[in-house]
């Protein structure tokens, strides 16, 4: 225990809390309309093709962030637009364009010379490597997406339930769509040092798709999801301190034990509801 | 509730208190790829009026409803409340829209009143067909809330018998009361054009009845005209005051005593057609 009180006197561990503060309330809201609007594997994608861009960036020795959000971005938008144009279904594009990224990724990376630890670093995460310009760009984002999702809820709602309805109630459905990937985007392109391509996706829906198993009312479900997103970050450094794990599987670990602990405790809830709807 | 006569739809860009029909339609053509899945249809919607399009599968009804709302291109004019389509500004806030398929995820974290408060949008907003600064964003502060609102949704409920249901998910209603809760996401606030797609598919006879009686009433005290798609023609002609027989081209329209006739049902259904009557 002193140990770890004494750990979190470090400025490098004040920051890796507050970057899991952050990416936990970032996640918890944008994946409250990820999994309602079925995106899991967009993130996902998003997440994985990111190695095209931290390979690039390694080649042409540029900082990570300056070529990883461009190339995020530009790659969400591009797949949606893949996904508007085609008769396909979504997830068959996402799987044929996350294959060609991967191998495009996989390629740059034999070309990278010498030392790739660096590159290793990106594909399993460091949260305790989270600088200050980190935060205040993961902080900005928060901010953006906050502004944008809660300004406009009841149209977010209305546009993820049923398009058309949204649609004959005057919202701009294909832009709300496109903004909220390029902030999904950006989302995952900002977790990425923290958590790792590998994990990225699991802030975005694990919190969230907890919420969605005891929620009846979305009101509900956005402040569980955030409050989960927020606990598990905290509880997962506090695991990754004590027992000396590595920080972002030690959080997704505490996510995924909340999500259990939660399915659990719905299914229980669901058996007595029917017992005594049969009383 | 419904602030606004219920026997006139003024036309949004004159003083003069000329009554136009709510909705116009000229030389509607609907294109899937190269193949006309509507041609040519033109009608309009008097005030008050409780209009059904009925006639075989594949005929374009939904295909024409979508068409009308703004959810499919098409060649031709549509005019709603007087106004061309792509200028309604706020005035789409006027249509109320029970689509066909109502498919969502049977998870989804939404209870009955907030379906039914999704549907409302500030009265002053809702009946200028001006379009605003920002158009479409209709933004609000989570934090302060209309205080006109939660009287609305509460009213809402009350009408169509589902206060009781208020705080049930969305998805543990059955297929009639989610038929009332979406009329109810209509009736939160005052419309002029309610549009049903169908909005019947899966609901028992006693339910359908049900809801037919209650839209009826409620058509009578707000004033709506009804614009629906429907399959059934002894309901129809039960409900509806006017009936357009469609099979890609108008093929006959007017009451139903006269829209429905052997022959019209012959012109639009085909020979193999035979019809099927129920009693309520």
């Amino acid at each position: 225990m002193e140990n770890l009180i004494e750990l979190l006197q470090f400025p490098f561990m004040q920051r890796a809390i507050a970057g899991g503060i952050l990416l936990g309330l970032l996640g918890g809201l944008l994946g409250c309309f990820v999994t309602l609007r079925q995106l899991s594997f967009f993130s996902h994608a998003v997440g994985h093709a990111a190695l095209v861009g931290i390979a690039l960036g390694v080649l042409l020795q540029l900082p990570l962030n300056s070529m990883l959000l461009p190339f995020t971005l530009v790659f969400g938008l591009v797949v949606l637009y893949l996904i508007d144009q085609t008769d396909l279904w979504s997830d068959n594009v996402l799987s044929i364009v996350l294959s060609g990224a991967l191998a495009i990724g996989v390629i740059l990376t034999s070309f990278i010379q010498g030392y790739r630890g660096n590159l290793m670093g990106v594909l399993f995460g460091d949260i305790l490597a989270v600088n200050g310009a980190d935060l205040i760009l993961t902080a900005l984002l928060l901010l953006g997406s906050s502004i944008f999702l809660l300004l406009t809820l009841d149209q977010q709602i209305l546009l993820t339930l049923n398009q058309a309805i949204a649609k004959v109630q005057g919202v701009s459905v294909q832009l709300h769509r496109y903004l909220f990937v390029i902030l999904l985007s950006l989302a995952v392109a900002v977790s990425i040092k923290a958590v790792g391509i590998l994990l990225v996706n699991a802030f975005l829906v694990i919190p969230a798709s907890t919420a969605k198993l005891i929620s009846q009312r979305f009101t509900k479900f956005l402040w569980l999801s955030l409050i989960l997103g927020v606990l598990s970050s905290i509880t997962g450094m506090l695991v990754s301190g004590i027992f000396d794990f590595a920080s972002g599987p030690s959080i997704v670990l505490v996510q995924f034990t909340l999500f259990l602990t939660f399915l659990g405790f719905s299914k229980l809830n669901r058996k007595n509801s029917e017992i005594l709807n049969k009383q | 509730m419904n602030s606004d006569p219920p026997d006139a739809a003024i036309a949004p860009n004159s003083r003069s208190k000329e009554i136009t029909p709510v909705l116009k339609v000229e030389n509607l053509t609907v294109y899937q790829g190269t193949y006309a899945a509507v041609e040519d249809v033109s009608f309009e919607l008097p005030v008050g009026t409780n209009t059904a399009i009925v006639g075989p599968n594949g005929a374009g009804k939904s295909t024409l409803v979508q068409a009308i709302l703004g959810l499919l291109p098409f060649e031709g004019a549509v005019q709603i409340l007087g106004c061309p389509l792509s200028r309604l500004g706020n005035l789409r806030y006027q249509i109320g829209y029970i689509p066909q398929n109502f498919v969502f995820d049977r998870g989804f974290p939404l209870s009955v009143s907030e379906l039914v408060g999704l549907g409302w949008v500030d009265h002053k907003l809702s009946n200028s067909a001006q379009l605003p600064v920002f158009p479409h964003w209709r933004i609000t502060l989570p934090w302060k809330t209309n205080p006109r609102k939660a009287p609305a949704i509460a009213q809402a409920m009350e009408q169509v018998d589902i206060y009781h249901l208020r705080n049930r998910a969305i998805g543990n209603l059955s297929g009639g009361q989610l038929k009332r809760v979406l009329l109810a996401h209509c009736l939160v606030m005052p419309r002029r054009l309610l549009v049903l797609d169908e909005a019947l598919a899966g609901v028992d006879l006693q339910g359908e009845a049900d809801f037919y009686t209650l839209l009826n009433q409620l058509k009578r005290e707000h004033g709506w005209t009804v614009l629906q798609v429907s399959h059934d023609l002894d309901m129809v002609s039960h409900h509806c005051d006017r009936v357009l027989c469609l099979n890609r081209r108008l093929v006959c329209q007017g009451q139903p005593e006269e829209a429905l006739s052997p022959q019209n049902l012959l012109n639009a259904y085909g020979p193999s057609f035979s019809r099927y009557q129920h009693h309520h």
